[in-house]
């Protein structure tokens, strides 16, 4: 290894790709959204209520008031505050006919026998998203007063219609002292931080994979290999791309810390919403780990293709086994630990993203931690002798993709 | 020798791409390697800097290994490109710097190669800008521009126009003066003729003919002359046929007579002889028949 020639071609990769329009768009586009986020805001902020009362439109499913045909006699007659939005019809006819006009949200048909077999009959005019509104916490609380209407004192009614009305999440820190924030923000922000970083990991290895791929399609690689070794061409390669990665992180980083006004401010703001070193540190490992087991991948994938277009083809599967993690996000956002988030953080492809989804989201057994570092340690080396094996051959071949058998033999060989 | 090339053999499968090649290049040589598509030169080629192995076999370059030789050796593939997003000046100083020269001097020299090749106007244009005659000679000043002291040329005459060529040649001649090395590969024989002091002819990856180009045009040449005249007297002693040719005549000689046995025959017929030689035997001829001999 000639590590002034690794130098020159990782100060090369890195000015030629730091002036891709792909690159300058993709590092501008978080400051853009921050910038317009704060402009919103700015001009929002000023008429508070009218932006929450918009906000909770948008959330709210109908306006419109429900109908209901009452055979059990436990809804007859509709209490006082409940006359806006439940209407009492005589039978069903009748109410479907006012669902028919648009008049109703939807018709709650209820049999005599509702005590017993708790069967309510939900028509609505579309889809079965509206029939889901059955199971609302409005209907639900309807429900619950009418039924105890006689039975109980108010309070009671409404904290049996509505146990969790004002939930309060606390989180115990590690001193032991309360941290405020939503609770939401104490993981999406986390989460967000790491879909980015995980972006970036693509958009490097991508940049590697093109750059790769156009040096073998223009010819230049036979120029190149005639003077450095395969395995210098790809190592300088991927600090270049690596560095580039770390540049569109910090200026995401740095342009957080320009719209927050200070870095004192970003870091109070991290703190606040519960970004702990735990989290942080491991993040940095996941994401040096990731970049590197699929920088490697990729430059070897990059060197099998004949053309851009079908190197980023080959390409496609490594990002496909990347994405995997993202699409059960919604399981392991309720339960970080779920077997199947297990499972993913042992596999070297998904590793890095599963964990980092998971880490921020909570305590994670430290067996996952220690593994999946270590299945990513083991990989790496790896995926280094693959994709320095197939980096080294693809280049060689031009004008035809090689078969799987071929691929396979180069690896025997 | 400044290459030395003993025993080389290289597979790909059931293809046997070299097979046993011996060959050894002098230095300050212009040397010719040649062979028709697919005999072998560009896997040769690619031995010789270390970019494949070989499967048996041994090369000396430059007094050492083929991977030690590597910063002393510049390369002109015949499969060739360049970045197109870089500024012409960038491109050459970086290939330079890969060979191991120093930016300064790499600087320098790519400024006065193109200068010479005619480009020094171009030194901050994008390659994609450039045509692509013009691309071709900033792919020759890049497989030169870090000092080497063998270069291998793979058709660098591939679609240049005639102003180009010459400009090209010139080039070659300047290393020749400067002492360097160059190994040639074209396909462009009347060119070989002009600049090669030496020649390989390979074909399916073997030696078919080797060594200075004037012994193997002599080997080759026809036991014939060529004469320009008005009309020829027939009879003329020892001269087995005669056929026009190009408003001149190619006269076949019989064994044991020597061309100037015919010439006084001639004069002493009083024939008017406008222009008399050995008959030539062009290097494509002797490429072509060379082949298909083999």
């Amino acid at each position: 290894m000639n590590w002034r020639k690794i130098w020159t071609i990782t100060r090369h990769e890195y000015l030629t790709n730091v002036r891709r329009t792909g690159f300058i768009i993709m590092t501008a586009i978080i400051p853009a959204l921050g910038l317009i986020i704060l402009i919103l805001v700015a001009l929002l902020l000023p008429r508070g209520d009218a932006v929450a009362n918009w906000l909770e439109q948008q959330f709210d499913i109908g306006r419109k008031p429900i109908g209901v045909v009452d055979r059990s006699g436990y809804f007859t007659p509709i209490m006082p505050e409940y006359q806006e939005t439940f209407i009492l019809y005589g039978d069903s006819e009748e109410a479907e006919a006012a669902l028919r006009a648009d008049k109703l949200q939807a018709v709650l048909l209820i049999g005599e026998d509702y005590l017993e077999t708790g069967r309510i009959t939900a028509v609505t005019r579309e889809s079965f998203g509206e029939a889901a509104l059955a199971d609302s916490d409005r209907v639900r609380a309807f429900l619950v007063n009418h039924m105890l209407a006689d039975q109980a004192d108010p309070a009671l009614r409404r904290r049996v219609a509505d146990p969790l009305e004002n939930l309060q999440a606390r989180i115990l820190s590690g001193t032991g002292q309360e941290r405020g924030g939503g609770m939401i923000f104490t993981f999406l922000v986390p989460y967000f931080l790491a879909i980015f970083l995980v972006m970036t990991i693509f958009s490097s290895s991508g940049y590697l994979l093109q750059s790769v791929a156009e040096e073998k399609e223009s010819r230049v690689v036979e120029i190149l290999i005639s003077s450095v070794r395969p395995t210098e061409l790809m190592a300088g390669k991927v600090l270049g791309l690596g560095a580039l990665g770390l540049t569109q992180v910090l200026i995401w980083l740095g342009s957080a810390w320009g719209f927050t006004g200070g870095m004192a401010t970003l870091l109070a703001t991290l703190g606040n919403i519960g970004i702990p070193a735990r989290v942080f540190v491991l993040g940095v490992v996941y994401y040096l780990l990731g970049y590197l087991l699929y920088a490697v991948l990729m430059a070897g994938v990059g060197a099998l293709g004949t053309t851009l277009r079908e190197s980023q083809q080959l390409g496609g599967i490594f990002s496909f086994a990347a994405v995997i993690p993202y699409t059960i996000a919604s399981f392991v956002m309720i339960n970080p630990n779920a077997p199947i988030a297990r499972v993913f953080s042992f596999f070297p492809l998904t590793a890095p993203t599963m964990m980092m989804l998971r880490v921020p989201l909570g305590e994670v057994p430290w067996v996952d931690v220690a593994g999946s570092i270590g299945v990513l340690l083991l990989s790496i080396p790896a995926a280094l002798w693959l994709g320095a094996k197939l980096f080294r051959v693809g280049l060689l071949i031009y004008g035809k993709r090689p078969t799987m058998r071929e691929i396979w033999r180069i690896l025997r060989s | 020798m400044i290459l030395q090339v003993q025993h080389l053999t290289k597979r790909f499968g059931d293809l046997v791409a070299v097979d046993d090649l011996s060959f050894e290049v002098e230095p300050g040589e212009v040397f010719g390697l040649l062979g028709p598509n697919g005999a072998g030169k560009t896997t040769t080629i690619r031995m010789i800097l270390d970019i494949i192995s070989p499967d048996s076999g041994h090369i000396t370059v430059l007094g050492g290994s083929p991977a030690a030789a590597q910063p002393r050796i510049g390369y002109l593939p015949e499969e060739r490109g360049l970045y197109r997003n870089v500024r012409v000046l960038d491109l050459l100083v970086y290939l330079a710097e890969l060979k191991g020269a120093d930016r300064v001097q790499a600087r320098q020299r790519a400024l006065q190669w193109l200068e010479h090749i005619g480009l020094e106007d171009r030194a901050t244009s994008k390659v994609k800008d450039l045509s692509r005659g013009m691309q071709q000679r900033v792919q020759v000043v890049a497989s030169i521009v870090h000092d080497p002291d063998l270069v291998f040329l793979d058709e660098p005459f591939q679609g240049l126009d005639p102003v180009n060529v010459e400009r090209v040649k010139g080039v070659i001649a300047d290393l020749h003066r400067e002492g360097k090395t160059v190994i040639l590969s074209t396909h462009q024989m009347n060119l070989v003729e002009v600049l090669c002091d030496r020649i390989l002819l390979i074909n399916r990856g073997r030696s078919v003919l080797y060594g200075p180009l004037t012994e193997i045009k002599r080997q080759f040449a026809p036991h014939a002359v060529r004469v320009r005249a008005p009309e020829l007297p027939p009879g003329l002693p020892g001269v087995v046929a005669v056929e026009p040719k190009d408003g001149a005549y190619d006269l076949s000689l019989a064994e044991g007579t020597a061309p100037r046995d015919v010439l006084r025959a001639l004069v002493d017929r009083g024939v008017d002889v406008q222009a008399f030689e050995v008959a030539p035997v062009p290097l494509e001829e002797i490429f072509i028949r060379a082949v298909a001999q083999d």
